[in-house]
């Protein structure tokens, strides 16, 4: 028997109907219509979200940095804020692939984090493996590119499910642009860490999402979308990214296609 | 055995120019050639990956079965060490310890000078870079030529490898031809590429004749039967291994495997991920000098074992995992970094990302504090090395060690705490502080959304080339209050 | 005694106890097809194709008249062989139109020769692997490590029933890990680099051109 990469098997809740909603620090402070925009569009599926208003950040930022300890504190802070034992689903890739699985390395000495690791499902793998949601697209015909974070990709699917929603939607047409897959430079701290780096980086990313020829990218996670559409400003582009929760929300309501 | 002079406060070059990295990287950045050759050499080695791995279930089995192969022969390893030794003692071949680059340098010339050695052809060897041989060679009079194409063009141009696998992936072809013309009397130019090669097989040949030492590296030295193995397409390995009277191998410690029945998927995987080839065109296998009645082959046969950071790695369960490369290069061919900034930015023998994880023990966390932090960790590395090697973790756990204070226990590596800011790590402080405590932290919100117009347009690195943020003017925590608020009176009203 | 040694060793064993071992977790390989001769047969020829070497299928007897063929195809008169190998005799009945010479001298009293007049060189093999196109150099005194690497024309024949299926069956039904000899060559093609601009040359260092005389297929 083979021993395939199951990086992304994993049991999932059938159809709940109460979840927690994980906002994420980037969301809260920069970005809070699209934390909005999810909790309608799940409420929309008939499912109850509860935001625990303790909630703050993941701790990412400083465990990216290094500084462990403090990432630590932060972390366990999140948890008693999560009591009940439903899904936890947070609009994020990388914050989700902190949660899921660096909260496993980071607390490992915390018991019970294995259990609640394991309630944490990313928005869009939520909705397509647990949900198994059928959209109906009210919008216009119209071509739309998907950026995935990288975290999104290599530790939580989301290409795979973001993929898969975008092409449930009737009227849009899924571009792929080129080098789809490599990073947008962000990285948290490195893009001011190491600016020239990562603007380099950025400068490719945009230059491909224009090439697709969209109206508009997609995407599950806000630290790519700051990094690309400040980039696409600075560049005088008018091309931009959009939360995806935003995006099928938009794309679900009666009347959007005026 | 001889005594060795031993310098403990000599550096590696390489300290410097680690050191250098961000002027590096600026140079390079602004290097459009230098970005155009990376960008068409990293297409094409993934291109080529990819293909060679079309079954991805034999992938993952095999990456697998050789993370656990490398991980046990780890665990092993001193025994390992110790039984290579006496297979190898046993065959006839002699092995030499070497702590430091400089006493690797300093056993490798006295066993050349006792030879009278005059002249050396080098096979390709990563290591001997590390401990800058060639330099140490020529500084006593024994000339020492790359033969491996790419390094016989790296060191024409007076340059390092940019790439483990191929040296001289920086340049083109035409940059090769204009190299050329300018040191090899009588060249023609043209950027026919099998002209440029005949002309390389030309010049060398008559050197592998000639050269008294050959010098190459090992891909696995096996313990079981006392057997170097070398990986090439070239022939100049077979050349340097078996002309010369006298052949020199120089080594990682980590390099040895327990069986020889390990070498076969190992091999497999490092092939296909170095260049998306099956096998390479020839796989060298060394267990003695010439016997009696053989015809050729050296009568001499050496192998020198170097440390260099390799048992500090080796000290720390997570941070030994540094050790199972096989160096295949595929983690470099897949960093949107690497792509970038190329192979020589890093300032280091080993560029890339495993460049990034082997370099701070090698040098010093102080010489390279720039390198784990130079990572967007996106997590390419870590999804295509063939003994799953977490890059990207390893990494991070390097930034940990960069930042931690100086004093802190256990201490594992040297320079622990050379990154260290006394303002980062208030503000991080700060951060957890506010963090933690969910009043603290809406408040501290509240204000930022209340002052957002206060928010400098201009942030350091960031606005250089993107537009500023803007924070909102309500933050989510209040919306969602609100919403609730908004909701229940609806209700209320229902009632 | 080295202090180098000791000092390694030491911080090595400082690490690691006898128990470690036990934990060690399964490892597995990969199941391959199985495949029958006919395919292996091919597999070993794609891939020698892939990477340019010639391969001639031929019966034992045609030996003699191929090698003076290909020979004569590329102007060579000389060819350079091992004695009291396998295949000596057969070699020796290539005709007169080529000067046969015996490698029965010390190569580091001859390296000129080898280097400057010998054009081409012939061997016989161990065996072959059908996996990746790979044939195994068992070189021996007679048949010496120089006479398939100098010579810019590499002849090697191959039985097809010494065909394995991969490198690690072939170890291991041969029983490699009880004595290998000084050298052990496994060729897949003739010698090549991509180090200039990532376009494929042949002929770096080693053979330019290898002819494989495949028999028993």
């Amino acid at each position: 028997m083979s021993q395939l990469n199951t990086l992304h098997l994993r049991d999932y809740p059938v159809k709940p109907t109460q979840v927690y909603l994980y906002g994420t620090c980037l969301t809260d402070s920069l970005f809070p219509d699209s934390g909005i925009d999810a909790i309608e569009f799940l409420e929309q599926q008939g499912i109850e979200v509860i935001y625990p208003q303790g909630q703050s950040c993941c701790g990412q930022p400083a465990y990216n940095s290094g500084y462990t300890q403090q990432a630590k504190a932060v972390a366990l802070a999140q948890i008693k804020h999560f009591p009940l034992d439903i899904p936890i689903v947070i609009i994020s890739g990388s914050c989700g692939g902190m949660m899921r699985h660096h909260y496993k390395d980071l607390l490992k000495d915390q018991p019970g984090i294995e259990q609640f690791c394991d309630r944490i499902f990313e928005f869009t793998e939520f909705l397509v493996n647990s949900l198994q949601i059928t959209l109906v697209d009210n919008g216009p015909q119209e071509r739309v590119a998907l950026h995935t974070s990288c975290a999104a990709r290599r530790e939580m699917g989301v290409h795979i499910t973001g993929r898969k929603l975008l092409g449930q939607l009737d009227n849009v047409e899924l571009i792929t642009h080129d080098y789809e897959s490599e990073c947008c430079g962000f990285g948290g701290t490195f893009s001011v860490k190491h600016g020239d780096i990562s603007n380099a980086i950025v400068a490719d990313k945009t230059k491909n999402l224009v090439k697709a020829d969209v109206v508009r990218y997609v995407s599950a996670d806000w630290g790519c979308m700051m990094n690309i559409n400040g980039s696409l400003e600075h560049q005088n582009k008018a091309l931009r990214g959009e939360h995806i929760a935003s995006y099928l929300l938009a794309r679900s309501a009666k009347g959007a296609n005026s | 055995m001889s005594v060795v002079q031993v310098n403990p406060a000599d550096e590696s070059k390489y300290a410097a120019s680690a050191r250098a990295f961000r002027d590096n990287v600026t140079r390079d950045l602004a290097n459009d050639e230098l970005r155009s050759n990376f960008r068409g050499a990293m297409d094409y080695l993934m291109d080529k990956r990819k293909s060679a791995f079309n079954d991805q279930d034999e992938l993952e089995t095999l990456r697998r079965q050789c993370q656990l192969i490398k991980q046990r022969c780890l665990v092993k390893l001193p025994h390992l060490l110790e039984q290579l030794e006496a297979k190898l003692t046993a065959n006839g071949i002699v092995v030499h310890w070497a702590e430091t680059i400089t006493e690797a340098n300093q056993i490798i010339a006295h066993l050349i000078e006792a030879k009278n050695g005059k002249t050396v052809v080098k096979g390709k060897s990563m290591v001997s870079e590390e401990t800058a041989l060639n330099d140490h060679l020529e500084a006593r009079g024994i000339e020492c030529l790359e033969s491996d194409m790419g390094e016989y063009i790296v060191q024409l141009a007076k340059e390092h490898p940019s790439h483990i696998i191929m040296p001289a992936i920086h340049q083109n072809k035409k940059q090769v031809a204009d190299l050329f013309v300018k040191n090899i009397e009588g060249f023609e130019h043209t950027t026919d590429v099998d002209a440029l090669i005949q002309q390389g097989r030309n010049v060398l040949r008559s050197k592998f004749c000639q050269a008294d030492v050959g010098v190459s590296g090992v891909n696995f030295a096996v313990a079981e039967t006392g057997t170097l193995c070398l990986v090439e397409n070239e022939g100049n390995g077979r050349m340097c291994t078996t002309v010369p009277d006298l052949h020199i191998a120089i080594t990682g410690i980590e390099k040895v495997v327990e069986h020889l029945a390990d070498v076969p998927p190992l091999l497999s995987l490092l092939t296909r991920s170095a260049t998306g080839q099956a096998i390479s065109t020839y796989f060298n296998m060394i267990s003695h000098p010439r016997q009696p009645g053989e015809k050729d082959g050296p009568s001499e046969v050496h192998l020198v074992l170097l440390d260099n950071g390799r048992s500090q790695m080796y000290a720390d369960e997570e941070l030994r995992q540094t050790l199972q490369c096989i160096r295949c290069g595929a983690c470099m061919n897949h960093c949107p970094v690497y792509t970038r900034i190329g192979g020589h930015a890093y300032g280091t023998v080993y560029p890339g990302p495993i460049g990034q994880i082997v370099s701070p023990h090698m040098l010093g966390i102080e010489a390279t504090t720039n390198l784990p932090t130079a990572s967007s960790l996106c997590g390419a590395c870590g999804e295509v090395c063939p003994v799953k090697i977490p890059i990207p973790k390893l990494l991070l756990r390097l930034r940990e060690e960069s930042v931690k204070p100086a004093s802190q226990q256990p201490q594992v590596m040297k320079g622990q705490g050379s990154g260290r800011k006394p303002l980062e790590a208030f503000i991080w402080s700060m951060w957890a502080t506010i963090h933690k405590s969910p009043f603290l932290y809406r408040a501290s919100m509240w204000f930022a959304t209340r002052g957002r117009w206060l928010m400098p347009s201009k942030i350091g690195a960031w606005t250089v080339a993107r537009s500023a943020p803007k924070l909102a003017s309500t933050t989510l925590h209040q919306r969602i209050k609100q919403r609730e608020q908004a909701q229940q009176s609806v209700q209320g009203r229902g009632k | 005694m080295s202090n180098a040694r000791s000092n390694i060793l030491a911080k090595l064993k400082a690490q690691v106890k006898d128990s470690d071992y036990d934990k060690l977790p399964t490892e597995q390989g990969f199941e391959y097809p199985q495949l029958n001769r006919q395919q292996q047969l091919a597999q070993f020829i794609t891939h020698l194709d892939n990477n340019h070497a010639q391969v001639i299928r031929l019966a034992r007897h045609e030996i003699a008249a191929v090698i003076a063929q290909e020979l004569q195809q590329r102007n060579i008169t000389s060819l350079m062989y091992g004695d009291n190998s396998e295949y000596t005799h057969d070699i020796e009945q290539t005709d007169n139109s080529i000067e046969l010479s015996k490698y029965d001298f010390d190569f580091s009293d001859n390296k000129q020769r080898l280097f400057d007049h010998t054009p081409a060189g012939i061997t016989g093999s161990r065996c072959a692997i059908a996996q990746t196109g790979t044939i195994v150099l068992w070189p021996t005194k007679d048949e010496p490590r120089t006479l398939s690497l100098v010579p810019p024309l590499h002849f090697v024949i191959v039985d097809a029933k010494t065909l394995y299926r991969s490198f690690d069956e072939l170890m291991v039904k041969q029983q490699w890990a009880d004595k290998l000899p000084t050298n052990v060559v496994l060729v897949s093609g003739p010698s090549k680099t991509a180090d200039i601009q990532q376009t494929l040359a042949y002929g770096a260092h080693g053979p330019k051109e290898l002819i494989v005389l495949l028999l028993n297929t």
